[in-house]
């Protein structure tokens, strides 16, 4: 059988519909934490902080809240919609069609993708509000949004299948995806680190998403952009790979 | 003819346990065909294993033609499923999931909706369409599930207990759009409690216990199996009564109870005219006569009842 084109956008419709007929539940929590993180961290501390990489505090705070934003919201969004189909078993529509398991992950990452480049779009647009904000490297911006929601819209698979009950996906949030954001150079500068915590925290994979996002809407930036691409691109392959062959495999879908 | 379901050797294990063991069957394309057995028989397993739900063992599973696992895609555009447990999308109203169900299976949008509407109207929910899945009632939510498992114009439809918990009334129009489903030359896959749904419905049957097949007949060949009762009553108490047994080996018993005669025997209803003739030869003058056939719910626990420690068969009539 072909590529099944109206299978994939079947799918890919329903999982959008999913978010976009919740406002409440998708846009409305990011839009107020993001209003209180602007108004405290930006404003409030911001006017008390200096210039951070040559920018105000709170243009420097903003990519890291895009990206915050973006990546949190994917994942939900996959490991969420997944592990609740699998709960409620209506997942099975899915895995009983004649879709190819490359279709179904295709369709579950691009939706969950889609939120995320919604809400990192919000975000900024909120930031616009309070200050200034410019996109100096349009087309850096957009593949390094594309490509970390869609990294961690394939997380969030891996995370759906994996889960057994509710208790893990809030325990993967905030026990681990959170720290590293947190520790990933949103709020700071890695130069205001001391040089071992610095050479640590360049094991962390978000400080190349937010210097990445920050590069985009900046272009300035504390590590290498282009690196910083490649090892992202590669690790949304290999991620989203893992995903088809979970699915093949039938890992947490199938007896 | 092409075989609808071709199963050879079939094995499931959960770790120690066998869930099936080593199942051969064939299911004409086209018939109307009946899995009956126990709860814990496998017959679940054995449907999941089809729509790619469970992974087999070890074994040879096709769906005409098709392997299950390696043509997956091809397997499952040509089954219907109507799973006893429900697992319906809540999120949406369910025209809306049926649908999406349709688009699953390549149908474009528009026909997508003409679809929706000609199945919601076949099984009478269509004035239900914008209403989500919770807030349909049990049986609506039954004539739901047939009509997602016939959004997709199947080859193969597979009903797991597709009747239960309904009442008489639905029981019946659901039977007859069953039968009207088969007779345009759908092949019908059907799990049941109710016995006498599986009597009326289908061509044959297969008995499944204890993930093993232990026979497939037509209904009306498992009930000659069994042992009817041909009950005679008499004007007047006989001193004796013919040797039936010697008359027909098919004769398992007889007992005379003042005037009422009863002789059990297998094809009851084609040894009574000679048993009458017996009777009659011997002076014995009959004022009434009934034929008690067995039923399949009869054969059906007898044949499961064997072996320790199977499961117990849960069997209820209509």
């Amino acid at each position: 059988m072909s590529f099944d084109t109206t299978g994939f956008r079947s799918l890919l419709r329903r999982e959008i519909l999913r978010f976009l007929r919740r406002p409440r539940n998708t846009f409305l929590p990011p839009f107020i934490t993001n209003v209180l993180y602007f108004s405290v961290f930006g404003v409030i501390l911001g006017e008390r902080i200096d210039q951070i990489a040559g920018v105000p505090y709170i243009l420097f705070i903003l990519p890291g809240l895009v990206v915050l934003g973006a990546i949190s919201n994917a994942f939900e969004n996959t490991s969420f919609n997944i592990f609740h189909g699998r709960w409620n078993r209506y997942i099975e529509e899915v895995l009983t069609s004649p879709l190819s398991y490359r279709t179904m992950v295709g369709a579950y990452v691009l939706a969950a993708a889609i939120r995320g480049a919604i809400v990192g779009t919000l975000i900024a647009l909120i930031g616009a509000f309070f200050t200034s904000v410019g996109v100096v490297r349009p087309l850096y911006l957009v593949v390094f949004g594309a490509v970390i929601t869609v990294l961690f819209a394939g997380l969030g698979v891996v995370a759906g299948l994996w889960a057994d009950d509710f208790d893990d996906l809030t325990m993967l949030n905030q026990f681990i995806l959170r720290p590293l954001v947190f520790f990933g150079g949103v709020f700071y500068s890695l130069n205001e680190l001391p040089g071992t915590v610095q050479q640590v925290s360049l094991l962390n994979p978000m400080i190349y998403m937010v210097n990445g996002v920050r590069y985009g809407f900046l272009g300035v930036s504390e590590v290498d952009p282009n690196a910083s691409l490649a090892v992202l691109s590669g690790l949304a392959i290999a991620v989203v790979g893992l995903d088809i062959v979970l699915f093949r495999r039938g890992y947490g879908l199938s007896e | 003819m092409e075989s609808a379901i071709e199963i050879r050797d079939l094995r499931k294990s959960y770790g120690d346990v066998q869930a099936l063991d080593g199942v051969d069957l064939t299911v004409p394309e086209g018939s109307f065909f009946g899995l009956l057995g126990p709860n814990g028989a496998g017959k679940t397993t054995f449907i999941n294993i089809l729509v790619g739900l469970v992974r087999k063992t070890d074994g040879d599973a096709r769906v005409f033609g098709y392997d299950v696992e390696d043509d997956y895609r091809e397997v499952r555009d040509r089954i219907g499923l109507a799973p006893q447990e429900f697992n319906v999308d809540r999120f949406f109203p369910i025209h809306e999931v049926l649908e999406h169900k349709a688009g699953y299976h390549g149908i474009p949008r528009e026909r997508a909706r003409e679809r929706t509407e000609e199945v919601l109207k076949r099984v009478g929910i269509y004035d239900k369409r914008d209403t989500r899945f919770d807030w349909l009632s049990g049986g609506m939510k039954r004539r739901f599930m047939l009509a997602r498992a016939l959004i997709t114009e199947p080859d193969l439809l597979i009903l797991d207990e597709p009747t239960a918990g309904v009442d008489v009334q639905l029981r019946h129009e659901l039977w007859e759009t069953i039968i009207d489903l088969n007779q345009r030359g759908t092949t019908i896959l059907l799990t049941t409690h109710y016995i006498e749904e599986a009597e009326r419905l289908c061509d044959e049957v297969a008995i499944l216990d204890s993930g093993r097949v232990l026979d497939v007949a037509s209904p009306e060949e498992l009930m000659d199996r069994g042992t009817d009762d041909v009950v005679v009553q008499l004007r007047e108490e006989p001193t004796a009564v013919p040797d039936f047994a010697a008359l027909d080996d098919r004769v398992e018993s007889v007992e005379l109870d003042g005037t009422r005669l009863v002789v059990t025997a297998r094809q009851g209803g084609l040894i009574t005219p000679d048993i009458v003739t017996r009777l009659d030869e011997a002076g014995h003058e009959i004022v009434d006569l009934e034929i008690q056939r067995t039923s399949l719910e009869e054969v059906f626990v007898e044949m499961t009842r064997a072996g320790e420690g199977r499961a117990t068969p849960e069997v209820s009539s209509p």
